[in-house]
């Protein structure tokens, strides 16, 4: 037999070690499965845990969660990202009918008094407004589970699986993150709720925002 | 370059438009190569993992950029490369390729006990001797024949134009012929 041969031989009885599951872990998606994607971001979460309570030598490993059109990655380094308003960087402004057509028909709005504009950037339409004197951004982007919107956090930012109503949500706080806004540079966010609402993917942001806050404004939206 | 199967393509256009689910479709028939590329590099299964784990999220993250059609494995394995690069340590213990339990004793292909040893024997002697090559060699040839990548994947791996791909492999075969003896 000829070397080539038998190394090729040999390629069948090497004791490989085993293939570990390599996928990042993602959550399902779909307005049909709100319950299993509940299910689905908590074990995402305890993976994510698990993966930072192990060694140095592991700290690069990388999960990333996905909600709607959001997916949240995890990364042992920040990229370099800068602090920003609320107010930047969110387009023109915009009418209700333009924003609820752009949106598909699935515009979820405050009650305000007066109504504060609307801005669309791409697919996303904004609303900045004020809660008890502090500035909040509600965006909203009807892409199904097509992702519009990217966070890159560390471990020093926590990420809990909450529900708005029925609907599956994630509320990170802590250190913050970073956000990438299609069509905006990217910037620092603090506390955030994020939930998908059928098709529609909706967040919350505000400098001092507390968990029962967004979850309270979530729920009044209509 | 042939094109690739339809359902690829799909599943990469889908990919790229954020759908997460396609995209683990995509890279789940290479994830077992990944991996051993990964493993032949840092000799160590944790950061063979780790390597393959970030791979798959520079992946992600580039996904834009990836010509729908174009082969996705050589890409995924030069980025597995590249991270099992970065990853090895300097220090610490390699692990060593091993045999198979059944492959050392059994002889498999041996029609008698005493060929079956003798086979066995042989496998022994030409791992160790593959195993004791300088790296470039070791490499190159692991990559084509313990691993059957093309020689184009081979080059994207290792960080090497085709051509030297095809010659480090010629050189490195005759010193493994040295090394293991005349008889092959």
């Amino acid at each position: 037999m000829d070397l080539e041969r038998e190394l090729r031989a040999l390629a069948g009885e090497i004791a490989w070690p085993q293939t570990p599951p390599l996928q990042p872990t993602l959550a399902p998606r779909g307005r049909d499965l709100r319950r299993p994607l509940i299910a689905a971001v908590a074990l995402a979460l305890a993976a994510l845990a698990a993966a930072f309570a192990v060694p140095q030598s592991r700290a690069a490993i990388l999960r990333f969660l996905h909600l709607g059109g959001a997916t949240i990655e995890f990364v042992s380094t920040l990229p370099r990202a800068q602090e920003a308003p609320l107010s930047s960087n969110l387009g023109p402004t915009v009418s209700v009918p333009d924003a609820r057509t752009l949106l598909r028909g699935s515009l979820l709005l405050p009650r305000l008094a007066p109504q504060a504009p609307l801005h669309a950037q791409g697919q996303v339409v904004s609303l900045l407004f004020l809660k008890d004197g502090q500035e909040v951004l509600l965006s909203e982007a009807n892409t199904g589970s097509a992702v519009f919107l990217k966070k890159l956090a560390s471990s020093a930012t926590n990420a809990t699986a909450v529900q708005v109503g029925p609907d599956p949500g994630l509320w990170l706080s802590g250190a913050p993150h970073v956000v990438f806004f299609p069509g905006a540079p990217a910037r620092l966010a603090g506390n955030v709720l994020i939930w998908q609402h059928g098709t529609l993917t909706l967040r919350l942001e505000g400098r001092n925002l507390t968990e029962a806050d967004a979850l309270e404004m979530a729920a009044a939206l209509r | 370059m042939e094109g690739r199967p339809r359902d690829e393509r799909e599943l990469a256009r889908r990919a790229q438009r954020g759908d997460a689910r396609a995209f683990e479709e995509l890279v789940e028939p290479h994830r077992e190569i990944a991996f051993r590329v990964a493993y032949l590099i840092t000799r160590n299964p944790t950061e063979a993992e780790d390597a393959v784990q970030e791979a798959l999220l520079k992946l992600w993250r580039t996904l834009a950029r990836f010509r729908v059609g174009a082969p996705l494995r050589p890409w995924l394995l030069r980025i597995t490369a590249n991270e099992a690069r970065n990853r090895r340590r300097s220090s610490g213990r390699l692990e060593r390729l091993t045999l198979r339990a059944a492959a050392v004793s059994s002889g498999e292909a041996a029609p008698s006990p005493e060929e079956a040893a003798v086979a066995a024997d042989d496998r022994l002697r030409l791992l160790a001797a593959l195993e004791a090559l300088a790296e470039p060699a070791r490499l190159v040839l692991e990559c084509r024949y313990l691993l059957e990548l093309s020689e184009e994947e081979t080059a994207a791996a290792l960080a090497l134009r085709r051509g030297t791909v095809k010659s480090r492999t010629s050189r490195a075969l005759a010193q493994l012929r040295e090394a293991y003896g005349s008889r092959a």
